[in-house]
């Protein structure tokens, strides 16, 4: 085991938004131009798009917003220090790919609608409506205050992770929505068997240590694929998704000027607990924090039912010992943890267990990986373990990955054994032949016999019957 | 990523500036520049966090802070981002509130812009425990330097040494400042003198909207040469040489009563390095009695690195920023 790996795996952790797109940009990237063009007639959703690119694209884009001639690509690589070109190469590839750049004759600019859109963003102005139109103050009915809307996104969106992390386990709690129930069906979280409960997968598993901004755009994204296949228009679905993130925390808006699409959304984003309603028919919607920090990277999301500060910072303390202390209550955390950590006691406020080979491959049989098991627990490590560096005791960590390698000793693949050959040189002539193709996993000089991959098998069998035709 | 901007509004100045020929750049042009800009700096991450300090003369005032947004926020509409109108809004009623309040002999006093720098270094947005990486400040000024405020610079580039936060400056009219081209230099951040002044908004998105992580892909101007000059504390003026005791290190004589030949004066006066003939001579008082070491030298060069220096974003034309502001 190299000592350097979990350091790196604690890098990755630290700033997972840099080192790879948000999920959403390779979502954006499939769509047509034209579906793009539309999507960026509003200032509100370049203005969500633009905060879901990377630091330098971001800085690109604004070197570029206010210049009203195109720019020499030559000029803007003179700004590029030179060992970082590879970074600047790649950031103007994205944007190209998202048609928010457009490179023609050696000439850069910004494609004219976004850049009018982005710029009504930032000055203000316009008439587009595309930032929610708020409702009036009704002293009737006051709105929702902000820690009403916290309790209500919070309860909806624990009940679909309570509900995974709780099938198959034989307790039956609240079933969220029929709507909720099917999309994680169809995003593959949970198995779909006729006539039983749905079976939680190992994608399922997976999702569930995932950070919770990941775990909600993972099931928009999911929701994005879905509104294709029920005739939904893809633009405004996009477009109210950045408007929302757009919208300001405990205020109501009108329900008037949105389209037909967007008003059916209500009723699942409902479910999902980005937004709140009176009831059902009510006119007037308020987006709870779920929503207006979509384009956030490290969401202040509604935390447990502890008070605010303690979760968000973390709540385990792992020792050298593989004790784990968990200072929560929250059942939906507990049961998280009983994924991979055997529990032991539990009190109010506390819930202690260890990590123990049996309860680690439990969960690695579940399709939870070693890296995932680490990755949670230094993201919701409690604060005083952030004094120790690294963060983890490098002891568990490794004895967590060995425990995973033990798991991969035995590596089954498909394939043809090529066995009893005439002659050595015979044997030598295929060998060399299936070894210039790359397609041998293993031989054996002494038995004259060798095994090949499934995919180069027809190759060989030519070879082979091309040999001995040309012999014959 | 926290950035902490402090706004030089000295009336007498921005008046010079807006007759100055060419590119003037009146206040209310430049307010709403900054404007975009700070906006553009809340729109680049959710979780950016803004101060602005304005110098205004002979005070220093918190005009917004993200760390505790007004209570009042405005009646919205369906066309503007929420947190840009609440900055806008704040910062362009609290500039109006300020500039009502000053008197006609308030013009004389030069702006607080050293007490801002101070308070800036002290808010809370850089300084509490959970701060976002890559703190900031950013100066944009248009008095010339007090030599007065010598020593509460050099203080204040120390301590944001030591709170690792970097310090940006951006001449926008006047004379060159040596204290600032000083402040950037020892904290890494970038000093630019603006020499378009009708390309502000261009300057300010190229040079100081970007991170210091991006700064190391895509480079930010940098000075070919730095002031390093000191000013004396005896007269507070800017010296290229000053004269110590080399027992005392007293660099006068009101406490030195001891007297030295004059001809080892001479010998120290001829051996002084060339200078730039635009630096100021040294105190004449110094030469009756000091005994010496010279202690700074004048400019030095530093490599540009082949790097564009900021002149070539004064090519860039803007308009979109005189669009104004809703």
């Amino acid at each position: 085991m190299p000592s350097t790996l979990p350091d790196d795996a604690e890098d990755k952790n630290l700033d997972p938004i840099l080192a790879k797109p948000h999920a959403l940009l390779p979502f954006l990237q499939l769509q047509s131009a034209t579906a793009l063009s539309r999507l960026y007639q509003s200032p509100s959703s370049c203005l969500s798009i633009f905060r879901l690119l990377d630091a330098v694209e971001r800085q690109l884009v604004m070197n570029l917003l206010w210049l009203d001639s195109a720019i020499a690509l030559s000029t803007m690589v003179a700004w590029v220090i030179q060992d970082k070109k590879k970074v600047y190469d790649d950031a103007l590839d994205m944007l190209s790919k998202l048609h928010i750049l457009h490179i023609n004759l050696g000439k850069l600019s910004l494609k004219a609608n976004f850049k009018t859109s982005l710029r009504h963003a930032i000055t203000g102005g316009g008439t587009t409506g595309s930032f929610g139109v708020p409702a009036e103050k009704d002293d009737k009915r006051p709105p929702m205050d902000i820690e009403g809307l916290d309790g209500y996104s919070l309860e909806r969106w624990e009940t679909i992770l309570h509900f995974m992390v709780s099938s198959g386990t034989g307790q039956n709690p609240t079933r969220p929505s029929q709507g909720v129930l099917y999309l994680l069906q169809r995003s593959g979280l949970m198995s779909n068997q006729q006539g039983s409960l749905p079976q939680i997968t190992s994608a399922g598993f997976q999702f569930l240590l995932h950070p919770p901004h990941a775990q909600l755009w993972d099931l928009l994204l999911q929701y994005l694929h879905m509104a294709e296949e029920r005739q939904m228009d893809l633009v405004e679905v996009l477009t109210f998704f950045f408007m929302l993130s757009t919208m300001e925390l405990g205020r109501e808006y009108l329900t008037e000027n949105l389209s037909q699409t967007q008003k059916a959304m209500l009723d699942d984003l409902r479910d999902y607990g980005l937004i709140w309603q009176r009831k059902a028919s009510s006119r007037r919607f308020s987006p709870t924090r779920l929503a207006t920090t979509l384009t956030s990277s490290s969401p202040l999301l509604p935390t447990s039912a502890g008070t605010a500060s303690t979760s968000q910072q973390g709540f385990i303390v792992l020792e050298t010992n593989y004790r784990v202390y968990a200072y929560t209550d929250n059942p939906l955390q507990t049961a998280v943890l009983n994924l991979f950590v055997s529990l032991k006691y539990r009190f109010p406020n506390l819930v202690v267990g260890s990590i123990t080979r049996d309860s680690v491959r439990r969960a690695l049989n579940n399709g939870i990986s070693a890296d995932q098991i680490i990755s949670y627990l230094i993201t919701h490590a409690h604060p005083q373990m952030r004094k120790f560096n690294p963060l983890l005791p490098v002891t568990v960590q490794d004895q967590i990955r060995l425990w995973e390698l033990e798991k991969e000793r035995l590596k089954s693949q498909e394939g043809y054994l090529y066995t009893a050959f005439a002659s050595q040189a015979d044997y030598e002539l295929v060998l060399n032949y299936a070894k210039q193709l790359d397609i041998v996993l293993w031989e054996n000089n002494s038995k004259r016999c060798f095994f090949g991959t499934l995919e180069g098998h027809s190759n060989i069998r030519n070879f082979i019957e091309r040999r001995t035709s040309g012999v014959d | 990523m926290s950035l902490v901007v402090v706004v030089d509004f000295s009336p007498s100045q921005w008046h010079l500036s807006s007759q100055q020929q060419p590119y003037p750049l009146g206040l209310s042009v430049f307010v709403s520049q900054l404007l975009v800009f700070l906006n553009a700096h809340i729109a680049s991450r959710h979780e950016n966090s803004l101060a602005v300090f304005g110098a205004f003369p002979g005070k220093s005032v918190l005009l917004y802070s993200s760390a505790d947004p007004p209570s009042d926020t405005p009646s919205n509409d369906a066309n503007s981002f929420p947190p840009f109108k609440i900055v806008d809004m704040t910062v362009v009623l609290e500039i109006q509130k300020q500039l009502e309040t000053l008197s006609d002999e308030d013009d004389e006093v030069p702006s607080a812009l050293v007490a801002a720098l101070t308070k800036a270094l002290c808010c809370k947005i850089l300084t509490r425990a959970l701060a976002l990486p890559d703190p900031r400040i950013l100066i944009l000024s248009v008095s010339p330097d007090q030599t007065a405020s010598y020593i509460p610079v050099m203080n204040s580039i120390f301590s944001a040494q030591k709170l690792k936060v970097t310090i940006d400056a951006c001449q926008i009219y006047g004379p060159e400042t040596v204290f600032l081209q000083q402040a950037a230099h020892l904290t890494g951040g970038s000093y630019i003198y603006l020499e378009r002044r009708d390309a502000l908004l261009q300057y300010l998105t190229m040079a100081f909207l970007s991170p210091p992580s991006v700064r190391q892909t895509i480079s930010v101007p940098t000075l070919d040469k730095i002031d390093f000059r000191a000013a004396c504390f005896c007269h507070k003026n800017i010296v290229d040489v000053g004269f110590v005791c080399s027992v005392c290190l007293s660099s006068e004589y009101i406490s030195l009563k001891t007297k030295f030949p004059i001809k080892t004066l001479q010998r120290l006066n001829s051996a002084r390095p060339s200078l730039p003939s635009s630096t100021p001579p040294t105190p004449q008082k110094t030469n009756g009695r000091a005994p010496s070491t010279p202690v700074r030298s004048g400019e030095v060069a530093l490599g540009s690195g082949g790097l564009p220096h900021s002149g070539s974003i004064g090519s860039a034309q803007i308009n979109g920023a005189r669009n104004g502001l809703s």
